[in-house]
This record gives C-alpha cells, sequence and structure tokens, in this order.
C-alpha cells in the first residue's frame, strides 16, 4: 500500500460533527496508521457531510462528500493501490471536471466565507497564510486614518448584514464622531433567526478574521473596548472563537499596543442566554450589563449613548468578515458586486426540502431562483417547491411565482418578506402556510420581552387566532381580524421584533389565501399537517401485516394480528395523529389525508 | 415528586469561587447564572440564595434576569439532557414527531413533565441549534443527531441508554 505524501482533510464544523465526522477520523486513522489527517471548519455544504478532501503526493486534491465509514474503504482503495474511482462521492478533482455536486460550489461567490472550511480555525498560521491580519497591519503601518477606512468602508457599499441593512459606514462615522471618554465596539453573534447558521460557521470557521474585522471597526471608531456576544448554543464557535482571541493576543495582535502601534483594543466574550430580541442593539446592550434583555428608545442611537453609556458600535459577525477583504481588496472591488441598491454579497442558510442545503454566497441580485435551483438543486422530495421563507420569524413567505425577484434589500422588502440575517427556508407541498404562520407567531410570542402591549398580547391573540383556523373551527371575519391586528401589532411596538413580527402572518395571507380558506371553509388541510383536520388510514390491500405500526403508536390505536396480511387498522378514536406509524410503514401504506 | 433526588448539593465554596472569578457587580449577572446552570444543570435556589448575599446583585435583579433568558431553568434536571432543535428547518422537516416518540419512549405523559419518573432524561426544547441542513435532529448531553425521524430518536436514545448505562423503562401505551 502506497500511502506516501497523503494528506487528510476531515471538515469538522458542528454539521460534520453532527454526520460522523470523528467516525471517519477514526476509520481514516484505522485504514493508514499514521497518516496526516487534520480537521478543517466546515465547508458549508451541509447536505454532504462528512466531507473530506484528499491531497495526493503530486498535490492534487479531490473532495468527496457524503463520507462515512464504507466510503472510506473505497476512498483509501483508489489513493493507495488503484481501483474504482468513487464517482458519485465527488464533490471536485483535480482535472475540474464539473458534476452535479461541485455545481453548489462553483455557483457562489465567497468573499465573508472566503476562509471557511479552507483553514484550521484555530491555528494562526494558516490564517496569516491566507491573508489574516494583512488589513489591519496595513492599516496600523501606513497610517490610515480613521476617516481614510470609514471612507473605503463607504465605497465598498456594504450594509449591516444582520437584518436591519443600515450601511456599515454611516453607523461607524456616528460613533466616531460621538463625544464619549470610552467607547465600545461589539460584535452581535446572537444569532437568534430559528433557521440561520452564517455566523455560527463564520465565528467555527475562521474566528481569526471576524477578530480582525472587530480590530478595523473599533480603529475606525476609535473604540479600545469590546465584546462578542456570541450564542451559549454554539459551544464550538464559542471554543474556537477563544483559541484564536488568546492566539491573537499571545501575538500582539490584541491587546495593549498592537503590533507596536498605539493602538489597543481588548475582546471579551458574553455568551448569549437565549433571547431573540437580544439580537436588537439596545436589548443586547442591557444583556451585557446584567439586565433582562429589554429593547431601549432610541434616540438617542448607541452610537451617542450606549453600553454603560458610551458611543457604541454594534455589527454583525457576517458584516465584520466581510471587512478585512475590503480593506485588502479595496471598496470598489466590493461593489463591484451586487447592485445599485445592494452592494456586495450575502450569505444564506439554505435549508428545508431542498436537495443541496448548506451555506451559499452570493452577489446581490442573484435571483431566488437561481440560488434554489442552479445551486440548491431544487426539491429534495418529489413535490415541488412552493415557498421559501426568509428572514426568519420577522420575514414573510415568498411563492414561487416570484422566484425571478433579485435578492436585494428593496426588491425582497417589496414582496412583504425581508432580507433579514439571511435564513432561507425552503417549503414543499408538504408544509401546511398556516401552521408555518402558527410557528412563528408562537415563536416571536414566546420571544416578546413583554414591554410593548401590542407585542405582548397582540401576538398572543394572533397566535389563538390561527390555532383556531388549523383546529378547523376559524371564521371568515378571522381572516379580517388577522390582517388588523397584524398592523396594530407592527404600528405599536418599539423595536423591530414587533415591528415585523406579524410579517409570516401578513405574507401567507396574501399569497396563500386559498390555504387559510381551505381551513376555514372546508375544514381541510391543503398539506395534510393540521392534526384536527386530517386522519390516518390503513390501506389495507398493501398492508403486509408486518406489525410495526402497532408497536410504534403511543396510544394504542391501532389493532391487527401479526403476519395476517391486511389485518391492520386504525381507531379514528384513539388516534392522535402523531404519524409515527407512517414513519415505521415498510409497505408505505398508511393514508394521511 | 420523584424527581426530588434530582435535586443538587450546592456546595458555597464552589458558588464563592465563581464570584472571585466573574465579579460580583451588576454586568456579572448572566455570566455568574452561567457559571451555577453549567455545574447543576439548573439554578439551585441555595446557590441563587449564596449569590444574593455575596454579590452587589438583589434577589429582584437576580430572579429578574434568570426568569427572561430561555437558558435557565429552575427545576432540576435529568442526569442527562436531551435537546429537540425547533428551529424553522426542523419544525416544516417534523420536529413534533421527536417530541412525541421520546416522550412516548421515556415515558413522559403529563405535559407540564419534562423529566423521566426515573430522573434518567430530560426533555427540552430548544429554538435552534444552527445546523438546519440535518434537520430535524436533537443533541443529547453534548452528542449531535441530525436528520432523524421519530423512529430514529428513540434508536438514538436506546443506544445512547445503553453507551451511559441508563435503564429505559418498556413504553406504556396511554389512551388519547
Amino acid at each position: 500500500m502506497n500511502a506516501q505524501g497523503l494528506e487528510i482533510i476531515v471538515g469538522e464544523g458542528t454539521c460534520g460533527i453532527a454526520a460522523g465526522s470523528k467516525e471517519v477520523m477514526e476509520a481514516f486513522s484505522e485504514a493508514i496508521p499514521g497518516a496526516n489527517i487534520r480537521s478543517v471548519s466546515c465547508l458549508g455544504m451541509c447536505h454532504m457531510e462528512v466531507i473530506t478532501e484528499i491531497k495526493d503526493a503530486k498535490g492534487d486534491s479531490y473532495t468527496y462528500g457524503n463520507v462515512d465509514k464504507k466510503t472510506v474503504a473505497k476512498i483509501v482503495k483508489y489513493h493507495t493501490e488503484g481501483g474504482d474511482f468513487p464517482e458519485e462521492n465527488v464533490i471536485s478533482r483535480p482535472d475540474d471536471l464539473e458534476n452535479e455536486n461541485s455545481k453548489y460550489i462553483k455557483g457562489q461567490t465567497r468573499i465573508a466565507l472566503r476562509n471557511v472550511g479552507e483553514l484550521d480555525p484555530t491555528s494562526l498560521e494558516q490564517s496569516k497564510a491566507r491573508d489574516g491580519y494583512k488589513a489591519i497591519s496595513m492599516i496600523l503601518s501606513s497610517g490610515m486614518s480613521q476617516d481614510d477606512v470609514i471612507n473605503e468602508v463607504k465605497i465598498s457599499g456594504i450594509r449591516g448584514r444582520g437584518g436591519a441593512g443600515a450601511p456599515a459606514s454611516m453607523k461607524w462615522t456616528f460613533a466616531k464622531n460621538a463625544p464619549g471618554a470610552q467607547k465600545y465596539l461589539i460584535l452581535n453573534g446572537d444569532e437568534g433567526d430559528p433557521g440561520a447558521f452564517m455566523d455560527r460557521s463564520l465565528l467555527e470557521g475562521d474566528p481569526h478574521n471576524v477578530i480582525e474585522g472587530m480590530l478595523i471597526a473599533a480603529y475606525a471608531i476609535g473604540a479600545t473596548k469590546g465584546y462578542a456576544y456570541i450564542r451559549a448554543e454554539y459551544p464550538l464557535a464559542l471554543k474556537n472563537f477563544q483559541t484564536a482571541m488568546d492566539d491573537a493576543m499571545e501575538a500582539n495582535l490584541l491587546g495593549d499596543n498592537i503590533l507596536g502601534s498605539d493602538m489597543s483594543f481588548h475582546i471579551k466574550i458574553k455568551e448569549g442566554a437565549g433571547a431573540f430580541v437580544c439580537g436588537e442593539e439596545t436589548a443586547l446592550m442591557a444583556s451585557i450589563e446584567g439586565e433582562r434583555g429589554m429593547p431601549n428608545l432610541r434616540p438617542p442611537y448607541p452610537a451617542i449613548k450606549g453600553l454603560f453609556g458610551m458611543p457604541t458600535n454594534v455589527n454583525n459577525v457576517e458584516t465584520l468578515s466581510n471587512i478585512p477583504w475590503i480593506i485588502n481588496n479595496g471598496g470598489p472591488a466590493y461593489s463591484a458586486y451586487g447592485t445599485d441598491d445592494s452592494k456586495g454579497t450575502k450569505v444564506f442558510a439554505l435549508a428545508g426540502a431542498i436537495k443541496r442545503g448548506g451555506l451559499v454566497e452570493v452577489p446581490m441580485g442573484t435571483t431566488i431562483r437561481q440560488v434554489l435551483y442552479d445551486i440548491g438543486g431544487g426539491s429534495s422530495s418529489k413535490y415541488p417547491i412552493k415557498a421559501v421563507q426568509l428572514g426568519g420569524p420577522s420575514g414573510g413567505v415568498i411563492p414561487a411565482e416570484l422566484f425571478d425577484t433579485p435578492i436585494e434589500y428593496a426588491a425582497i422588502n417589496a414582496t412583504g418578506a425581508i432580507m433579514g440575517s439571511g435564513g432561507m427556508i425552503v417549503m414543499d407541498e408538504k408544509t401546511c402556510m398556516v401552521d408555518l404562520a402558527k410557528f412563528f407567531m408562537e415563536f416571536n410570542h414566546l420571544e416578546s420581552c413583554g414591554k410593548c402591549t401590542f407585542c405582548r398580547i397582540g401576538t398572543l391573540r394572533i397566535q389563538e387566532i390561527l390555532s383556531r383556523i388549523t383546529d378547523g373551527k376559524g371564521t371568515m371575519e378571522d381572516i379580517d381580524t388577522l390582517d388588523v391586528l397584524s398592523r396594530q401589532v407592527m404600528t405599536s411596538s418599539l423595536c423591530a421584533l414587533g415591528g415585523t413580527a406579524p410579517n409570516p402572518v401578513l405574507t401567507t395571507l396574501k399569497y396563500f389565501k386559498d390555504e387559510y380558506l381551505a381551513h376555514i371553509k372546508d375544514q381541510r388541510c391543503p398539506a395534510a399537517v393540521c392534526k384536527s383536520l386530517i386522519s390516518h388510514v390503513v390501506i389495507q390491500a398493501d398492508c403486509t401485516g408486518c406489525s410495526l405500526c402497532d408497536a410504534a403508536c403511543p396510544t394504542d390505536a391501532i389493532t391487527g394480528q401479526k403476519k395476517v396480511v391486511g389485518s391492520y387498522s386504525i381507531d379514528m378514536d384513539k388516534c392522535i395523529n402523531c404519524s409515527m406509524c407512517v414513519e415505521v410503514c415498510k409497505p408505505d401504506c398508511i393514508l394521511v389525508e | 415528586m420523584a424527581n426530588e433526588s434530582l435535586e443538587a448539593v450546592v456546595e458555597p465554596q464552589l458558588v464563592q469561587s465563581w464570584i472571585d472569578q466573574i465579579g460580583g457587580d451588576q454586568s456579572a449577572t448572566v455570566p455568574l447564572l452561567q457559571a451555577v446552570q453549567n455545574q447543576y444543570g439548573y439554578l439551585p435556589r441555595k446557590a441563587m440564595d449564596l449569590i444574593i448575599e455575596n454579590t452587589e446583585v438583589s434577589g429582584r435583579q437576580l430572579y429578574g434576569v434568570a426568569t427572561f433568558y430561555a437558558q435557565f431553568r429552575m427545576k432540576p434536571v435529568g442526569r442527562h439532557l436531551i435537546k429537540v432543535c425547533h428551529g424553522t428547518a426542523c419544525h416544516v422537516t417534523g420536529a413534533d414527531r421527536l417530541n412525541t416518540s421520546l416522550r412516548f419512549q421515556l415515558n413522559i405523559h403529563d405535559d407540564d413533565q419534562d423529566t423521566a419518573s426515573t430522573g434518567s432524561y430530560t426533555l427540552q426544547d430548544v429554538a435552534c441549534v444552527g445546523c438546519c441542513s440535518q434537520a430535524p435532529l436533537m443533541v443529547i448531553d453534548d452528542q449531535l443527531f441530525g436528520n432523524i425521524n421519530g423512529a430514529a430518536a428513540q434508536k438514538s436514545l436506546r443506544k445512547h441508554a445503553r453507551q451511559v448505562g441508563e435503564e429505559l423503562v418498556k413504553p406504556e401505551k396511554q389512551l388519547k
């Protein structure tokens, strides 16, 4: 066996670990004892995890996906003694031959994600080899002024990637010009949108780049203290960020007199404790101060009176991840991507009923259809895609007929959805839009901090109405009430949580009113999701009498005689419509309607 | 109460060591609570009392903050924690079925009960763990199980129980 010079690189982001990267690492070490195996962060091709790159002695690189113990054997055989090429697992190969899997990466323009999955996130050396800390070193050694830095960012046109979309340069200018003895820079890594994970990936996969982005922002506004507010739900992100911070301290890239200059900057990590509203900057600052995370009225803006009453600038992880690239390559290079309204690129977290899901970074102006079909490969099920949900609980659904909408702030807002932080959940015909609206309203109600009455109680009332409709007890009057109440919540709430909370209701009402009507008028859930409106029936002609359904049923609703074909049936009075039987039924003979 | 045995024994020195390390001013509130919860899996009354006595943080402040954030829990927790993700992707791919099947497997039947009567596992819904492409998923202790359905969740749980030496009681079927 010739394993000489073989380098094996396994993707070990949270998704990779979940898909079994540890087992794959072990399988490689067993197959090639003493092999050169190392792990990198996640490439963002979550649908192909575990991902492994093999570099052979010639320096040729092969990337494989869906690697498990069995494929490890095949891959090792091919690279050591020759054998069948593991064709179906290939993502990229040295001859650059295009295949279905490679379209996912090739369709992207990776700026924020440029290093994610390419380097060991805990290695400062590897970061430096890919231009890590080059921008801040240049700024400090060349005497670039604060205004020069802000101006470059202004030329780039980058807008805040956390959701609100305020131009980054504008926020920096305010914070820089505000008088104050102490200024703060806060990294907002409280990625609360249940369906977005780009910040996790950036923090896990390229923490040095995020730190450099913070350094540049801190220099621009004149902050000497910073906080990295990262969700406690992201343990690997917290760990990698802490390691990166320690290494940067050691290398004098953080701390006092950075690289021998006058600049000093200290970062403290604050773990978010699980509150969606803390993504709002005034709530986030209250949380750092040790308070309940409740938003405050603006003005005064944080730039004037922020953390501990001092001028403060809060930037999202993705925003700051772009900054070093912008300084290195110049503002015009960044603004060359995108549209008049929205410059640069945006990372989306593609998930749900999509064939190739994961993180996708594309230039602004790319259409939703291109993301879903050219990169994502279309529906993962036998049903067509009917909508995407953009912007999470504050966003809205965009129906298939609007998939040619370009991804830019204004065009997305015109549909009723919002860009948000970039969660893009794909839904096929098996998703009930009324149930989805209810899901988001439950979330928004739970996450409402309770300060404003309309947000606190209005979201609950909306949720109650939606529950009534999904129970088949809704009335036509409810639809009007939903519309009126939604607008009241939006206009009577202090912060963006309440201000956008009813978006999922308004957009589903706008584009999928027929589904509401089916629930109300016909007591029917077209997607067969709402439990009060569906029933489970065994198609006895197809039943093999395997009894698995009976074993899975939590309520004793299923009876029949083992091994007697066609003998099983479901007692509707006992059935709770949980669909556990459907999951285990081999001949697929339980009908849900 | 079958869960009484899960009450943690709080060591005052340990709590004091966190206060020494993190500080005792108001901005230490959340990190202190996190330290307590990391150690005990919930916020024992005794630990809360110690913080109130030995820091600048008042009882109003401490409980106000503890009850605001989803991370904190006031009830004792089972020996192992199962977090079922209820992010958007998990919701549309059937996260509810994980709850149904796990509750069945663990014989947790009352709506306000979240821990198996043997104290083995606690079932907790979480907002999103950020692994949306593996939806639906659950996390048992630190181990992630992705792309699972209800049946696979039960299987993974049984495997986990074998690994950590927890005995699972045979599931009882319930009336509707």
